[in-house]
């Protein structure tokens, strides 16, 4: 499946986005996730294929305008939670995403 | 304290966040947004402009003119740039076609500058053509750009929705028909900006300067104004928002305007550490956000000697991003987000680094800020280029750092021996113990 996350400048998610890979291959999940910035994420959703949105924490405010996004293409989409954004808290997030496998 | 926390999360910040997201702010966030790599490239041939060395200084001060182009060309243009992106995507947002929303924008900020052939402040004959003088199409033509953006899309949205338009018929390829549809909304806004500015002659860009510029000397050189985005960004932060984001929205354009006239002050003669304004937004990212907003990076430090294994976890895997400024891990995984013990110090220790430092500009220890570099870089590097190759700016740093790393302190042994607490009791309470998994 392919997920997209979403936070300011797609700095911080890429981190997040990482530690989350390495878990998933670590289950045998076969996944692909990509890191967006606020900006450009209305594109990137148009371009891609993805079955799920995520949006960091600390853009939460912006939810509306993503969730918009989101129902344009059909995608789902869901708020990461404070504790599942940083590299510890990857499977906490995961299992977020398996939801939707 | 968690009252307060609560407070900011359910009251302050809902109408800061919604504001940020208006429509108008968003087109002018991501306008603006869209010329910043423009600026870091132009910015960067005003830190060769302006070498460390006098003995360099001297040898390319007959080029200084040549080199600085690229940076008039940019910087000395944002405005302009500005423009298109702004009602490009201010647009967007309305579902109108992106390019029209710009290009109309763009015409209409450019008619708010007269040729200076027109009043004969050029002598004719001199062979150059006609000449828009480049000074209000810089940071100081900002606010105009943002008003004529404005006007040019909601005229255009207003006519689309009133259907008052050339439509074509449908065998007519869709980009002709679309700039045919901007011609009745385009026509009449280039009327209305030319009545206004060449035939009664009155001059927005000014009047706007005047509302505007105490504004920027409040922000830019007050220690009150100075300190409320400060305030503002970690109160957010604490609150889980990402304050930068909000606050910048609505500011932004004002630290661009002092960033550019910084950056023409400098070009134009003035001393490095004498320039207009104290506090552009990279004021803020070298001296104070360093390791990220809320000067972090102390914490972080702090973090890999905490006696918790959590905590030092979180040092462990935050202190790399947060040599380059990314601290969202340590503060989702401290976590400070609506910790009373920790939001105390996260705003408590950029307030008194954003005190010294603004002194410290203010008096001319330490140069202003005319350079826009890129925000990862490790902040005394940043702030070394960003102040015209000042390695007190860079001193400076690591003061700030120290300083936030003793305010920090008190903070994190309490919050370091309620976690180790927490952990010895879920030791205990469970026969196989809680296993951290890194």
């Amino acid at each position: 499946m392919d997920v997209l996350m979403v936070c300011s400048g797609g700095m911080s998610s890429a981190i997040v986005v990482k530690a989350i890979k390495k878990e998933a291959d670590k289950q045998g999940i076969d996944m692909n996730i990509k890191a967006v910035g606020s900006g450009s994420v209305e594109d990137e959703l148009k371009d891609g294929q993805y079955d799920l949105l995520l949006v960091a924490p600390q853009v939460k405010h912006q939810f509306d305008t993503f969730a918009s996004y989101a129902k344009e293409n059909n995608v789902p989409i869901e708020k990461v939670e404070p504790m599942g954004y940083t590299p510890i808290g990857a499977p906490k997030t995961l299992n977020l995403i398996k939801k939707y496998k | 304290m968690t009252n307060f926390l609560n407070w900011i999360e359910n009251k302050f910040m809902p109408p800061l966040a919604k504001l940020a997201e208006q429509k108008h702010l968003k087109a002018v966030r991501d306008g603006v947004i869209s010329t910043l790599s423009l600026i870091i490239i132009g910015c960067f041939f005003l830190v060769i402009g302006n070498p460390p060395i006098q003995s360099w200084a001297d040898a390319i001060a007959p080029y200084v003119n040549q080199i600085t182009i690229p940076f008039r060309i940019t910087t000395g243009l944002m405005s302009l740039y500005a423009a298109y992106g702004m009602g490009y995507s201010l647009a967007k947002s309305y579902k109108l076609d992106g390019v029209s929303g710009g290009v109309l924008s763009l015409a209409t900020f450019l008619m708010l500058t007269i040729p200076l052939n027109v009043d004969a402040s050029l002598p004719e004959g001199e062979g150059i053509g006609w000449v828009l003088p480049m000074g209000n199409l810089g940071g100081s033509g900002m606010f105009s750009a943002i008003l004529a953006m404005i006007f040019a899309v909601e005229v255009l949205r207003f006519f689309k929705e009133k259907k008052m338009m050339i439509t074509m018929p449908e065998q007519v390829p869709e980009s002709v028909a679309r700039s045919f549809e901007a011609l009745i909304p385009g026509a009449f806004v280039i009327i209305v900006v030319w009545v206004i500015r060449v035939l009664l002659g009155f001059d927005i860009n000014s009047m706007l300067m005047s509302i505007f510029s105490p504004l920027n000397n409040i922000l830019g050189n007050n220690l009150i104004g100075v300190l409320l985005p400060v305030v503002l960004i970690t109160l957010l932060w604490a609150a889980g928002v990402h304050g930068v984001s909000v606050i910048g929205s609505i500011v932004r354009p004002m630290w661009l305007v002092m960033l550019e006239a910084n950056g023409q002050a400098l070009i134009d003669g003035a001393q490095p550490n004498e320039l207009p304004y104290i506090a552009p937004e990279q004021f803020y990212q070298w001296l104070v956000w360093i390791g990220g907003s809320g000067a972090t990076l102390s914490l972080c430090a702090l973090l890999l000697f905490a006696k918790s294994a959590y905590l030092k976890q979180v040092g462990r895997f935050s202190i790399v991003p947060a040599l380059f400024n990314i601290n969202e891990p340590l503060i989702f995984g401290t976590p400070i987000v609506m910790n009373p013990i920790l939001a105390i110090p996260f705003v408590l220790a950029p307030t008194v680094t954003t005190t010294i430092s603004y002194f410290a500009v203010k008096f001319g220890i330490v140069n202003g800020f005319s350079v826009n570099a890129p925000w990862t870089l490790p902040a005394p590097v940043g702030a070394f280029l960003s102040a015209s190759n000042d390695w007190k700016a860079a001193a400076l740093v690591i003061i700030n750092i120290i300083l936030a790393g003793i305010i920090y302190y008190p903070f994190v042994k309490v919050y370091d021996k309620k976690m180790l607490e927490e952990e010895n009791a879920q030791e205990q309470g469970t026969e196989e113990g809680e296993t951290v998994t890194v």
